[in-house]
């Protein structure tokens, strides 16, 4: 209890050195290319809502809390402080810890002023049962008030109680927003995933979503909202998922 | 035939969307013409560059036309604190734009 409250402390003396704002997000299942203006820091509350109805039915609500700094102007860390989940299944219901991560992004170019934007993005998660890689190519393009985002990911994952199950992902997403104003942007998001359990790919798991998103922004703040719909027919993935990340300058 | 039709009109609405905040790279023209005063070239760069990556952190990048000279330094001015920008820069980006506009309406 003592230690919590000294780090509580700490954070309230550090936070106030900080007062600018990382940026907005116009999509929450992709990333975009542009990174943090160096120095800045911001909280980022992510919800993440899932509801499958077929054979594995379940309903989960995942929670992250990122805080991102920019170190440079081309260069972002962030640290997850906990990943955790409340889930409900025919089973039991209940919280639980998943893990803390770490993410880098580097910009490479610019989505204005170079033909592509482009960034790469390498995120480690560890937790209790977990033990996740994952990198990724981003590719912007903005045409005016239209932002144009593609995001290829390979993910590798060791998870159980002595890490002996092993998973890969090969993920594409594709992602278009439309500035209506300054303040608001609404688009659409589409995610292409094939799964490899035990890194083979002899159940040929590939898995559709899409869905509309919508992004509003104000001061220091911003909330972006995606609602997907699985467009496959995998009975063990969600069949609906809404996320929702709300993000603070502090 | 039809496929070829919608790729056209599907390049020309991103072209055209890709017109409309377009963002000249600095000229010499530039670093003269803002009411006749020099400004200089690498301020106008900077300001170029600053323009591009911070304001897109929050939103696209807008029209450089369709607000006032008076108007942009108090538009980025009230915007520099959640970007991030210094007095410098602010003073860049705002420098920038007023020059951009000053060429295009030179020629």
């Amino acid at each position: 209890m003592r230690t919590a409250l000294r780090v509580a402390i700490l954070v309230a003396a550090i936070l106030p050195a900080f007062s600018l704002f990382g940026g907005a997000r116009h999509f929450t299942f992709l990333y975009e290319a542009n990174t943090s203006a160096a120095g800045s820091l911001e909280l980022e509350n992510w919800v993440t809502s899932q509801h499958a109805s077929r054979l594995g039915r379940f309903d989960q609500v995942d929670f992250r809390h990122e805080l991102e700094y920019g170190v440079t102007d081309k260069f972002q860390a962030s640290i997850y402080l906990a990943d955790w989940f409340y889930e409900t299944d025919p089973e039991h219901s209940g919280f639980t810890y998943s893990d803390t991560a770490i993410e880098l992004i580097y910009n490479l170019t610019n989505p204005v002023v170079d033909p592509v934007g482009l960034s790469i993005y390498g995120e480690l998660r560890a937790g209790d049962r977990l033990i996740e890689l994952e990198s990724k190519l981003i590719a912007q393009k903005n045409f005016g008030p239209l932002i144009l985002v593609y995001n290829a990911t390979l993910e590798s994952v060791w998870e159980g109680n002595d890490l002996s199950e092993r998973e890969g992902e090969l993920q594409q997403a594709l992602g278009a927003s439309y500035e209506i104003s300054p303040r608001i942007s609404v688009g659409i998001e589409l995610l292409h995933e094939c799964v490899f359990p035990d890194w083979r790919d002899a159940e040929r798991i590939r898995n559709v979503f899409v869905g509309p998103n919508a992004s509003y922004r104000h001061g220091n703040w911003f909330v972006t909202v995606t609602a997907l719909a699985q467009a496959t027919d995998t009975n063990d993935e969600a069949d609906f998922q809404v996320r929702t990340i709300f993000g603070i300058g502090l | 035939m039809k496929k070829v039709s919608i790729f056209l009109v599907l390049t020309c609405l991103l072209l055209g969307c890709g017109l409309t905040n377009y963002i000249p790279p600095v000229t010499s023209q530039m670093a003269t013409t803002r009411k006749g005063q020099h400004v200089d070239l690498a301020m106008l760069r900077e300001g170029r560059t600053l323009f591009a990556h911070r304001c897109i952190e929050c939103h696209t990048l807008p029209v450089l036309w369709h607000y006032s000279t008076q108007d942009w330094p108090e538009i980025v001015n009230s915007m520099s604190h959640r970007a991030s920008l210094k007095p410098a820069e602010r003073e860049a980006i705002v420098a920038y734009i007023l020059a951009v506009r000053s060429a295009d309406r030179g020629r």
